[in-house]
């Protein structure tokens, strides 16, 4: 383990549980719920430890319900855990010290932060006020930011007269106007069209790079955390099944490989050959016209790619990893229990 | 009967959509009990000073707090719901699907959305009418109750051709949301006899928005003062407005099926 | 509610004063709406009470229908200006997720709610004024205090709404306990209406019921201000309602520290 001061966050055995009431239907339970209360005890994040050094982007995965926002909440001082040991940036940060709040800023796709019915420039200059900007520093940062995000038209509207995009933009903007030394981004692409989810990714992008900030992200799009994060963190049922790179994922979660063939057309019939040169039936995915796919453990490609190249007029050989969409569901279809026996860490 | 049989159904979806939300009737609950808290206990600190007020005596007022809350509840179940409704479906073009029924459109906007729990409201107001009654004794005959119901219904007609009327201006005025609340602040001035009122509000409460013959003139009806000819101005009146605000409508729509074509 | 830089609390009204009038403009049909009702009220209770004073040979109490006039004007004014409606919001806030943005910003929300109060005040108030004038010529009421009468109604005026937002923001905080403050608040609403001298003044009320407003801090946030500048109490009772002011604003301030803490404690256990 590093020493404490060089992480930006460190998390350690964090555990968040909500309890929930439980309800029956009918007049009677309802009655009764009112005497006792039942509640039921529903994990939401169940120990998981990481660190962050500063000026890292990690990519949080997982699927709905996965605990990722409960732990941004945690790391961001909404939520108080149940139990473990949070620090960012040397705070902890449930007790949301000013000096904390001040170099923070957390990013929901889907909540706004503007005020609703007033114009953005209006939202900005309270953000000035609240995080006391000095006023030439706030006219360069804002000018900067209207030229990348192109918010000109934008400023002087009020945000409920924006569409999506604009206003997402718009937040972005807001939410860093006091050049925050971290950003915890929870699904900040969620809902929008292809053009502007690449916007929001350069500008972050961007950012980081100049600031240096020290970046958590979770999205559902893989495009962004593919864009963005180096390093991604996989948590599913509360818990960590990975933390690594990207392309580690892959190798750790995906056994196997994809092989594209095409063979010549006027090549002779393989029909009957084949099942015996690629090895095992089961390894063909589909053999159409002259395109053959298969599917062949990560071990073995090498040897079937050698055979069927000295063995067929091969016009052209992919051999790819598995998108990471379809790894992504493996991880999360394997579960955690499998997932973690692999886990050697 | 056709449009009894659509405000039967309207009913009937209101309620089936309120019986999922049983604590809302526990807040409606008290809410109007807390209203009617307020109400009576305003009339008691007045008569703790006074035996009378303007000439009306204390069961006369609690009569009068009666169908206060009677004819507020009765807008508030069916009429202000449904007018709501229907300036939100002017703003966002959902009057569409409403106006593409084979039914009277002005009928269908009138009962289109119900809100049931406010029927506590006109049961409390029933019950402290009947209680009224009771104090009020042998006061109460049966033509005095049969003018207490005409002048009742042609309240509620007036009441009703206000609000269309001005839910219908929406036609022209999109972006008017809150216009109802100018009744709803008129109509709290009605808990007290309009005749204490100084002549301009009197007048504004008679002939603008319209509260004195929803409320003041069935209790007058009930309690023996109504003068024959209040009687039938109000009757009068009510075919009037039912009129003025039927042509109101034709022609608000003809603003919207214009504007949108 | 850290000690705060005093130029950057300044700075942050400042900037909160110019959005919430560009909001107040955008909204300012629903305003003159909601304006026009609030000013009915007073008239309405005017009305009733002038009639009452006639009935009675021309007073109520010591109340002649002049008197009446300023009592229920000057009532309209002080209520206008310290009314709070953030316990109306709370529930909605909390629900709806609202009070997280707030809770990440480094300055406690607190200020977020009294910033946009006083804007509200002060845009209103130009209305508001002249409409009282107008009411107060038009039903020639009898309004003479002395110098040191319209002295002390000046704190007395600050100290009620002091009083009235913290316990408001105080009552506003058991939303993060009930899902439905509704019953709650209308509770505290009907509390208000009898015992701030909303209906009638308190002298008016039954002996027991003017013990509960005075022992309760109830007359301390609107009726005492308008009673003092009425003229309808010594130097000694004025001394004695600022005294009882103050007192309830440390004690107002203290529950609103402890419910703050928590309530957030509360909010951040359950799920933000």
């Amino acid at each position: 383990m590093t020493g404490r001061s060089e992480q930006a966050i460190q998390v350690r055995e964090l555990r968040k549980t909500y309890v929930v009431p439980e309800r029956e239907g009918g007049l009677a339970a309802a009655a009764r719920s009112l005497v006792r209360r039942r509640t039921r005890e529903v994990p939401a994040v169940a120990g998981i430890s990481f660190d962050v050094a500063p000026g890292e982007i990690v990519g949080f995965l997982g699927p709905n319900g996965a605990g990722k926002t409960t732990t941004l909440k945690v790391l961001s001082g909404l939520l108080h855990p149940t139990s473990g040991e949070v620090t960012a940036l040397g705070h902890v940060p449930w007790q949301r010290e000013t000096a904390f709040l001040r170099r923070m800023t957390l990013i929901m796709g889907q909540r706004n932060q503007l005020a609703w019915d007033i114009p953005v420039v209006d939202s900005f200059d309270l953000n000035r006020a609240i995080y006391q900007i000095p006023a030439a520093e706030y006219r360069q940062r804002v000018k900067e930011l209207v030229e990348l995000l192109e918010l000109e038209e934008l400023l002087r509207k009020p945000v409920r007269n924006l569409s999506l995009g604009e206003r997402m933009k718009c937040e972005v903007a807001g939410s860093l106007l006091h050049r925050p030394d971290v950003l915890f981004l929870d699904e900040p692409t969620i809902g929008l069209d292809v053009t502007m989810q690449r916007r929001i990714r350069n500008f972050i992008a961007h950012y980081t790079q100049r600031t240096g900030a020290t970046t958590l992200l979770t999205s559902h799009y893989m495009a962004d955390v593919e864009a963005l994060c180096r390093r991604v963190l996989v948590i599913h049922h509360g818990q960590l099944l990975y933390d690594g790179d990207l392309a580690g994922l892959v190798t750790r979660f995906s056994p196997h490989k994809t092989i594209v063939i095409d063979l010549e057309p006027s090549g002779p019939a393989v029909d009957g050959r084949i099942e015996a040169l690629v090895g095992s039936p089961d390894w063909v995915v589909s053999h159409a016209e002259d395109r053959l796919t298969l599917r062949v453990p990560r071990s073995e490609t090498a040897a079937v790619t050698t055979r069927l190249l000295a063995n067929l007029q091969v016009a052209d050989v992919i051999v790819e990893e598995p998108p990471i969409d379809e790894v992504i569901d493996l991880v999360f279809a394997a579960g955690p229990a499998d997932a973690q026996a692999k886990d050697a860490r | 009967m056709r449009s009894l049989g659509l405000l039967w159904l309207s009913f009937r979806l209101g309620a089936l959509n309120a019986i999922r939300y049983r604590a809302d009737f526990m807040v409606q609950l008290f809410q109007s009990l807390i209203g009617l808290g307020i109400a009576l206990g305003g009339i008691a600190v007045v008569f703790s000073q006074t035996d009378q007020l303007g000439g009306w005596r204390q069961e006369e007022l609690i009569a009068l707090i009666g169908v206060f809350m009677l004819v507020g509840g009765l807008i508030a179940v069916v009429i202000r719901p449904s007018m709501e409704q229907l300036m939100e479906g002017v703003r966002l073009g959902t009057l569409d699907f409403t106006l593409t029924k084979p039914a009277d459109a002005q009928l269908l906007v009138s009962v289109k959305r119900v809100e049931i729990w406010r029927l506590v409201e006109v049961v409390l107001g029933a019950a402290l009418i009947v209680l009224a009654m009771v104090q009020l004794g042998e006061r109460v005959s049966l033509e005095r109750v049969a003018a207490f119901a005409v002048t009742m219904l042609a309240g509620m007609a007036i009441v009703y051709s206000f609000l269309l009327i001005l839910s219908t201006l929406a036609f022209w005025l999109v972006r008017l949301e809150n216009i109802l609340v100018i009744f709803h602040s008129m109509y709290e001035a009605g808990r007290w006899p309009v005749g204490i009122y100084p002549p301009w509000l009197r007048a504004t409460l008679t002939f603008v928005v319209p509260v004195a013959f929803a409320i003041t003139v069935p209790v007058e009806a009930l309690v023996g003062r109504l003068e024959p000819a209040t009687l039938v101005g109000s009757l009068l009146l009510a075919v009037a407005f039912l009129i003025a605000s039927r042509w109101f409508w034709r022609l608000g729509l003809r603003h919207y099926t214009g504007a949108s074509a | 509610m850290r000690g705060l830089p005093l130029r950057q609390l300044v700075d942050v009204y400042r900037a909160k004063f110019r959005a919430e009038i560009a909001l107040q403009f955008a909204y300012r049909w629903a305003l003159a709406i909601w304006l026009l009702g609030l000013l009915l009220q007073p008239i309405v209770y005017l009305v009733v009470w002038t009639t009452v004073a006639r009935s009675q040979g021309g007073t109520v109490g010591g109340f002649s229908a002049r008197d009446f006039a300023a009592y229920f004007t000057i009532f309209m004014v002080v209520n206008q200006l310290t009314f709070t409606w953030h316990y109306w919001e709370f529930e909605w806030r909390v629900r709806q997720g609202f009070f997280s943005p707030l809770l990440l910003r480094p300055i406690h929300p607190l200020h977020n709610d009294l910033a946009e109060n006083v804007t509200f005040k002060l845009l209103t108030f130009t209305v508001v004024a002249p409409v009282a004038v107008l009411l107060l010529v038009t039903f020639n009421a009898s309004l003479n205090p002395s110098p040191w009468q319209v002295l002390a109604f000046l704190p007395a005026l600050v100290f009620a709404f002091a009083l009235r937002f913290l316990l408001e923001w105080t009552l506003a905080l058991a939303a993060f306990w009930l899902t439905r403050v509704t019953a709650i608040n209308q509770a505290y609403y009907l509390a208000v209406v009898f015992l701030s001298g909303q209906m009638a003044p308190l002298e008016l009320l039954p002996e027991a019921v003017q013990v509960i407003a005075a022992v309760l801090p109830f007359r301390w946030m609107v009726a005492f201000p308008v009673e003092t500048v009425l003229g309808r109490l010594s130097p000694m009772e004025v001394a004695v309602g600022l005294a009882a002011q103050l007192i309830w604003i440390g004690l107002a301030l203290g529950l609103l520290r402890f419910g703050w803490r928590a309530g957030v404690r509360r909010y951040s256990a359950v799920g933000a």
